[in-house]
């Protein structure tokens, strides 16, 4: 299979400063993913790259099998065919909602593009606000007026640079549930920038994580999780705490913790320094076990307890326990390891106090 | 203790008016010392007057009959070498003749009366007009250059700066002067087209920087959701940016076209007969030199605070769509 969307080693520099360096990932048509970063990571300007606003110095883009950008040459964002909703989503306050989704229309005959547009309104559930102006409906409103009028023109891309950012988190889930529903039912392909990776989870099948303009692993969130390829992806996906250990003969990796089997980085020779990561779900409290734990501090989350353990060593491990668990800080627990997959890094030295 | 006391305000309204009751009353011992005669009765007559038309008689003959109608009298004249008996209508006030009187061909029988316009009034209105079409030529050039100033092109960009700088940086009048006599005689310009063409040129460049500052004010996001919905960058800013932006420069638009109705004073200057040049002349007649200029800056505060009330109306009505 080609793929759809093509980003090619590219480089993108607002001189001296480069922000997105040696970027590449693919994605299949129609499929969903995300960029996902702290703030100032690069991964706006990557797609508004791909949009067609940014021009690269080095690399390529290709959106099937055409090229959009190389450097010295960017393809108008008009000719693109990729819609967009933006961080402010930009709708035009002098153009009525219906106007709005027709916008991008123009060129259609009249009953087809009123047809698109009713169509499209009905799928947002906005159909009866078509003749209001943008400041009369509710920020969510204007969030799916944002998405109906990106859809419209049917473009073969829709990008999302953070549309959710602005909404309170249980709606900022959701919508981002009913966008994925959306393009999928409409098989359109979406990228989405987010710093949210619950955000990120919701909407995505794909996400890549950006650290200071470099794209450190494009993969499935689970593998994010659980496979992380390097240590600020391991420390930005979910919680976690990174354990200081040694390796052993073949796969052990010797902890305070024990001995345990894991898939040693490239390189590593018996005897190096390591960390392991450790997720809060990967320690559970068991009141038999002999591995004794200091609770720290605890935060309630319901279902379930997350402690701050504090080991005999001094090192901090983070326990996810049932809510019918309860300890008080200053109590010593008893703790086991469940690690299916162990993420084990090597060690730079001075790395230590991370985590 | 409430922190916000309603606040008296009467005491303050009474010394507003004692203040401009102190400037009338200043203003008329001023004029009571140079011992100034006020004239208001001659004003009016500059707005509107009764022009009288002389009726003359177009035959030699007798006057025959004289039939009174009211106001308007009708006078049959029996022509001296036989035919046809001529009828005038004049108003009867102003007869001159009997019946039986001989009347020789051209003798003035009587007048009609008719209203005519009087130079105020006339001033007035080439006052509104040269503004309404210089005004409207300017909102034309500070468009255009408004664009190009924008322009990525450093050409156009050069040409909007030099023509903006140009303007800005020498007076009004001396552009009329040298409108008129420069360009007007190399050009062969009438005085109303070089004084619209100067006024033009100089609203333009004022307007030109109001328009470029309402395009910036613009969100970048509208152009660009525009530019990624298929537009392309002429047409984002026929459809999108230029209708948000003038909206959003309307009132300093209007408020350069109110200034634009006093600057267009300064075309008096080249003998155009505006509101100004009309006061004058007619001071040169009437010799009622405080009445006429009081009345020419009433004219011009009348026609500048009907169309600020305009424009505040037309400005509150655009804001319903924001």
């Amino acid at each position: 299979m080609t793929p759809f969307l093509e980003v090619t080693d590219i480089d993108i520099a607002y001189p001296p400063k480069r922000v997105v360096e040696g970027v590449s990932f693919k994605m299949a048509e129609a499929a969903i993913g995300c960029l996902l970063g702290p703030s100032g990571c690069g991964k706006t300007t990557l797609l508004r790259a791909i949009a067609g606003f940014e021009p690269v110095q080095r690399g390529l883009i290709w959106l099937e099998g055409v090229e959009l950008s190389r450097p010295h040459w960017t393809l108008p964002p008009e000719q693109r065919r990729i819609g967009m909703m933006f961080q402010d989503l930009a709708l035009f306050p002098h153009l009525t909602v219906a106007d709005n989704v027709a916008f991008g229309l123009r060129s259609w005959k009249a009953a087809e593009r009123w047809a698109r547009v009713h169509e499209l309104l009905n799928v947002v559930g906005l159909d009866e606000y078509a003749q209001r102006y943008p400041h009369q409906i509710s920020g969510g409103q204007q969030q799916r007026v944002a998405l109906a009028r990106a859809l419209a023109p049917r473009p073969r891309l829709l990008l999302l640079d953070e549309p959710f950012s602005s909404l309170d988190v249980a709606l900022r889930e959701d919508l981002a549930h009913e966008i994925r529903a959306i393009l999928l039912r409409e098989g359109i392909g979406g990228l989405l920038v987010s710093h949210d990776q619950f955000e990120a989870f919701a909407f995505a099948d794909q996400i890549g994580v950006l650290n200071q303009g470099r794209l450190l692993q494009w993969d499935s969130a689970y593998n994010l999780y659980h496979r992380p390829a390097d240590h600020f992806v391991a420390d930005f996906i979910g919680q976690g705490v990174f354990l200081p250990g040694r390796m052993g003969e073949g796969s052990r990796v010797c902890t305070e913790l024990g001995d345990i089997d894991g898939i040693p980085p490239a390189g590593c020779a018996p005897g190096d320094p390591v960390e392991v990561l450790v997720r809060p779900d990967d320690v559970t409290h068991d009141d038999s076990s002999p591995l004794m734990a200091e609770v720290v501090e605890r935060a309630f989350r319901g279902a379930e307890f997350l402690y701050t353990l504090k080991l005999d060593s001094g090192a901090r491990l983070l326990c996810l326990a049932a809510s019918h668990h309860n300890h008080q800080a200053g109590q010593r627990i008893g703790i086991r390891l469940e690690i299916d997959h162990l993420v084990v890094f090597q060690r730079a030295l001075g790395a230590m106090n991370e985590a | 203790m409430p922190l916000k006391r309603p606040s008296v305000q009467w005491p303050w309204h009474g010394l507003l008016a004692l203040i401009l009751l102190g400037l009338a009353i200043g203003l008329w011992v001023a004029t009571k010392r140079v011992n100034y005669e006020w004239r208001w009765a001659r004003v009016p007559q500059y707005f509107f007057y009764q022009a009288e038309d002389t009726q003359a008689a177009p035959v030699a003959g007798t006057i025959n009959k004289i039939n009174p109608n009211g106001a308007y009298s009708q006078v049959d004249i029996t022509p001296a070498n036989g035919g046809q008996a001529v009828s005038l209508t004049v108003e009867t006030d102003t007869l001159k003749v009997k019946i039986g009187d001989p009347v020789a061909e051209g003798d003035g029988i009587g007048a009609q009366r008719h209203w005519k316009i009087g130079p105020l009034s006339w001033g007035l209105w080439v006052t509104i007009w040269i503004s309404f079409v210089s005004g409207l030529i300017g909102l034309f050039i500070g468009l255009i250059t408004g664009l190009c100033r924008l322009s990525p092109n450093p050409a156009l960009r050069g040409l909007a700066v030099f023509y903006i700088e140009l303007i800005r940086g020498t007076p009004l009048l001396v552009q009329i002067f040298i409108f008129y006599f420069f360009i007007g005689t190399v050009l062969n310009l009438d005085r109303i087209v070089a004084g619209i063409g100067a006024l033009a040129l100089f609203v333009g460049a004022y307007t030109a920087e109001i328009i470029r500052a309402g395009i910036q004010s613009i969100a970048k996001g509208q152009t660009e959701a525009a530019r990624s919905l298929g537009m392309t960058a002429a047409q984002t800013m026929t459809h999108i940016v230029l209708p948000q932006a003038l909206k959003r420069v309307l009132p300093p638009l209007a408020g350069q076209f109110i200034s634009l109705i006093k600057d267009s004073s300064l075309v008096s200057v080249i003998a155009i007969t505006d509101l100004t040049k009309s006061g004058r002349e007619i001071i040169t007649s009437s010799f009622a030199t405080f009445e006429i200029w009081f009345t020419v800056a009433l004219l011009y505060l009348v026609v500048t605070s009907l169309l600020s009330q305009l424009l505040f109306w037309l400005e509150r009505r655009f804001a319903r769509s924001d």
